[in-house]
């Protein structure tokens, strides 16, 4: 990666809680994120509306080329959705 | 920071840094001093150099400085006088190595009380006084004497080293001379399956397994929240084919009757294992995380414990669940029981095969051995909810009726039976990531602890299955548990696993504390490399081994490519008798260098004298162009 050292400190909102996921709104509309459980730190039990802080950096693009795998899968995906 | 007298003794080879400005004059002590472990940070970052001709911590305490320094200047013998002489790190080391081997002499000295070497254990320092005319006294940190600083407080005030071994020889010995005691033995009977096909009923009639055509329609109904679900069989011909995200692999075995887990006979259908794969009702992936979906030969790590072998036969599930419960508990294990139901009627049909069809009778042994080294298995399993969840104790092996879900134990400790283990007592609904989780096949063939129970120098006690709930609290919680435990158990040794990364390693390094501070020695088993670095740590993780087989140090989706193998558990035990016997094990270096496992595999080779057979990465399957572009390029 080319500018992988620019670490950003960034701030969210948890905004849904699952049983194995929770999704976070970033602050400043910079964006959304859903991770896994095991990938959130908490001292105590998860909830809607408290704020998380994370160090980030920015979205890196690593080649030109799509990658047809990814492709194939996500238009698997599209069509599953369609269907239901 | 200035560091503690405590850590300067600890510290005493290391290089000698002033924390803050120092006026001439000063007299040098602990908290003068920069702690050491922050050194390789300062100089990467270019704010420290350390010159070849700096002094050691051990060198500088009670030394003047000559000169007023700046803050974070090494010393150097320009700018101190009175530079401390300190005993070579060579001296203590063979001071400790030598002490068994003059044990008798030393034990008939008992009489002679003059003349025997005096072992004092006083603020944190071992002081060794030997007589005889020479009168050599030597000094040095608790640290580095293992056995000899152990056995002298605890008996008492000032015991002869040298005695005290020799008496824990002898103990030992006669100890030794005690038999193993068997405690229980599972049979695994074989039987072979080269064929699947779809038919009128669910039966095996030689080595075919036949599946029944409508199975699926009775399998829906098993519960609420499943809409659909598909059966492929896929023989080795077809694993070019595309797949959803693999859930879990899992043996297909069975109880013979009046045979509880973990004992009796087991009969297990060798060439096929059950796949389970699913999706919502909106397509989205039950794993939602971690795309390994795509074509299996490109996705599978063959050969791992927890994966297909090649050349299996794939009963592959495909559980259709409904709309958003793909990230709720009970949506991940409707997709196993929906697969267990189909995996339930195939054991019907084991249960009724006869004797003559085994093509492999297995007996599997647990011995105590009272006198050997006491160790337990620690084997740290999520319990974050949903797909981290693992049913603990079915009634069939690796079933669901009768299993505990971990989750809902509250994660605290559950002992198992190492032969429990081996027969399926934990039915893994993980799902992330894919490269490092242990499958249900995983425990099924468990390489460390089927490695421990056969190693005849260690007395195996059990294996602890602990969750790894989400909020700190609670795993704190769990892992106080743990160490009480482990404390009223009396062991010499412990291992500690766990699977992938994430907050999972927070407890993972409590863990170690709760052990460590028992004075039990402790190796931990994790994925870290490149990419699952522990996220903290604790001076009780000081023996590791790392699950890493990818080239690149990084989850590669690939199923169960970084997980436990047999050449891990050959490492970690190798590394625990090495440390339970006091030898010194190098301290890691700061980034993930994989020389260091070359290193001691070369050393495992070289001092037992066998051959270890490494196993392949994926390298050896052909590449996806995922990896071939994004992971991999090739230049």
């Amino acid at each position: 990666m080319k500018y992988g050292d620019k670490i950003i400190y960034i701030e969210g909102i948890i905004v849904e809680v699952k049983d194995g996921a929770v999704s976070i709104d970033l602050k400043g509309r910079l964006g959304f994120l859903k991770v896994p459980m095991r990938m959130l730190i908490n001292d105590y039990p998860v909830k809607v509306g408290q704020e998380v802080g994370l160090n980030m950096s920015f979205v890196e693009v690593l080649s030109e080329e799509v990658n047809e795998t990814y492709v194939s899968n996500i238009e698997k995906r599209n069509k599953q959705t369609k269907e239901a | 920071m200035a560091i503690t007298a405590e850590a300067a003794k600890k510290n005493m080879n290391k290089v000698a840094v002033v924390c803050c400005r120092t006026e001439a004059g000063t007299v040098l002590e602990a908290s003068s001093l920069e702690d050491p472990a922050i050194f390789p940070d300062l100089e990467d970052s270019g704010l420290l150099t350390i010159p070849e001709n700096c002094l050691k911590i051990g060198e500088v305490i009670g030394a003047k400085v000559t000169k007023t320094v700046d803050s974070l200047t090494p010393l150097t013998p320009d700018v101190v006088e009175g530079i401390q002489a300190m005993e070579s790190e060579e001296a203590p080391k063979e001071a400790a190595k030598e002490a068994p081997v003059s044990a008798e002499p030393a034990a008939q000295a008992v009489s002679q009380p003059a003349q025997q070497p005096v072992v004092q254990n006083a603020g944190g320092v071992v002081k060794i006084h030997i007589g005889e005319g020479k009168n050599i006294d030597l000094e040095f940190p608790i640290g580095l004497t293992g056995a000899v600083a152990s056995s002298a407080p605890a008996a008492g005030v000032a015991a002869t080293a040298p005695v005290e071994q020799a008496a824990a020889a002898e103990a030992v010995s006669s100890e030794e001379s005690a038999e193993a005691k068997k405690m229980r033995s599972l049979v695994k009977k074989h039987f072979k399956i080269d064929k699947v096909e779809m038919a009128d009923e669910t039966k095996i009639d030689g080595t075919t397994l036949y599946l029944r055509k409508n199975i699926c329609d009775d399998a829906v109904n098993v519960s609420d929240i499943v809409t659909s679900i598909k059966v492929d069989i896929i023989p080795e011909e077809n694993y070019n084919q595309y797949s959803e995200t693999i859930m879990d692999v899992q043996p297909i075995a069975t109880k013979e009757q009046d045979c509880k887990l973990g004992a009796g006979a087991t009969r297990v259908l060798d060439g096929v294992v059950m796949v389970v794969t699913g999706t919502d009702a909106k397509g989205v992936q039950i794993g939602e995380f971690g795309s390994s979906e795509g074509e299996l030969d490109k996705n599978i790590m063959w050969g791992r414990p927890g994966a297909p072998d090649k050349g299996d036969i794939l009963i592959k599930t495909e559980v259709v669940i409904k709309e958003k419960m793909n990230m709720e508990r009970p949506g991940p294990l409707a997709a196993h029981k929906a697969t267990d139901f189909i995996t339930q009627e195939i054991r019907e049909a084991i249960k009724k095969l006869d004797d003559n069809l085994v093509v492999e009778e297995e007996e599997l042994v647990q011995y105590r051995r009272p006198g050997k080294k006491k160790v337990l298995i620690i084997k740290e399993i999520m319990g974050q909810g949903a797909m981290h969840d693992n049913l603990i104790l079915p009634v069939e092996p690796v079933g669901i009726v009768g299993g505990k879900p971990n989750v809902d134990l509250g994660n605290v400790p559950v002992m198992l039976s190492p032969l429990e283990v081996l027969d399926g007592g934990i039915h893994a609904l993980t799902c992330i990531g894919p490269a490092s989780k242990e499958n249900s096949r995983h425990y099924w063939r468990e390489p460390l602890v089927e490695h421990v129970m056969k190693d005849e120098e260690l007395d195996l006690a059990g294996v602890v299955f602990v969750g790894s709930p989400q909020a700190n609290s609670e795993k704190f919680y769990v892992s106080d548990r743990l160490g009480m435990l482990v404390e009223a158990m009396d062991l010499d040794g412990a291992f500690i696993t766990t699977e992938g990364f994430g907050n999972n390693h927070i407890d993972f390094a409590s863990h170690h504390e709760q052990v460590g501070e028992r004075e039990v020695t402790v190796v931990g088993m994790s994925f870290c490399a490149q990419q699952g670095a522990l996220v903290v740590g604790n001076e009780h993780m000081k023996y590791m081994v790392d699950h890493n087989k990818s080239d690149q140090g990084i989850e590669n989706e690939i199923l169960a490519n970084n997980t436990l193998c047999e050449e891990d558990a050959i490492r970690a035990t190798l590394m625990l008798k090495a440390a339970m016997a006091g030898e010194e094990i190098k301290e890691p270096e700061r980034k993930f260098n994989p020389v260091v496992k070359e290193n001691n595999i070369d050393m495992i080779e070289q001092q037992t004298g066998v051959e270890m057979d490494l196993v392949a990465n994926e390298q050896i399957l052909p590449k996806s162009k995922k990896r071939l572009e994004i992971y991999e390029p090739e230049a």
